[in-house]
């Protein structure tokens, strides 16, 4: 199983192996750049959840005057 | 009182980033909802005090912030361990659907002091620059950058660890194979 894993990053990054220095920075933005895509895509989903109901209720029931 | 049509609708409009906001700040739905609600009241009663022409949600979310951190400090006195007791919440929350790496993600977020998450989350999320965050967590600009960017690099950190995992055999192997011994 880690013989497979291995092959797959090998695939994925041919080069890797050999490219010594300036990595770490690279890698850093990369992280930083997928933490910030990941971060949105948490917020899209909560994005577009529905209103709920009580708020279209709320605005719709002071929109007519009746302030309880 | 009543608000005059566009209003309702721009309130209208601005409750789906303010429930964003409000779940991924406080960990919960319900209270979430709630603070929505109280946000969208407050707003209405001194809608005198909004400018017209400026920016709305930046107002509204400014709101929201402040009644979260008085019911928080509130809390804080009633309960002890106030972050614990949000990393518990946070993590029992995901519904809908929530993707397994969102929950990851929920779990990592959970774990920032709570200015850092909400610097992260104006910014990062809600799509406000520096100033205007700035301007709703009423601190100054430099404040705002340096708490995201801690909170980026405490994010990085926290996942960081979880790739490492990710390389080995997928996790319930893992904790079947630890379960056996």
């Amino acid at each position: 199983m880690m013989h497979d894993q291995g092959k797959r990053l090998a695939k994925v990054y041919p080069e890797a192996a050999v490219n010594e220095l300036g990595a770490e920075p690279t890698l850093d933005r990369e992280i930083q750049a997928r933490i910030g895509d990941k971060l949105r895509a948490m917020y899209d989903e909560l994005l577009e959840q529905p209103v709920p109901d009580r708020f279209t209720d709320l605005l719709d029931r002071l929109g007519q005057g009746g302030k309880e | 009182m009543p608000p005059e049509p566009a209003l309702r609708d721009a309130l209208l409009a601005a409750v789906p980033s303010l429930r964003a906001f409000a779940i991924s700040l406080s960990g919960q739905v319900d209270r979430a909802d709630d603070l929505v609600q109280d946000t969208l009241l407050r707003a209405l009663a001194h809608i005198d005090h909004f400018e017209r022409g400026t920016n709305l949600n930046a107002w509204l979310f400014t709101i929201l912030r402040n009644l979260f951190h008085s019911e928080y400090r509130k809390r804080r006195r009633e309960v002890e361990d106030p972050d614990g007791s949000y990393a518990g919440r946070l993590r029992v929350h995901p519904e809908q659907g929530a993707r397994l790496d969102f929950e990851d993600f929920r779990t990592a977020l959970a774990k920032l002091p709570h200015d850092q998450r909400e610097a992260l989350l104006l910014v990062g999320a809600s799509g406000f620059s520096y100033e205007e965050a700035a301007a709703i967590c009423g601190c100054a600009v430099g404040t705002i950058k340096s708490r995201v960017n801690r909170a980026r690099s405490r994010l990085a950190g926290l996942l960081a660890v979880d790739d490492a995992e990710d390389l080995g055999p997928d996790r319930m192997t893992r904790a079947a194979l630890q379960a056996i011994g």
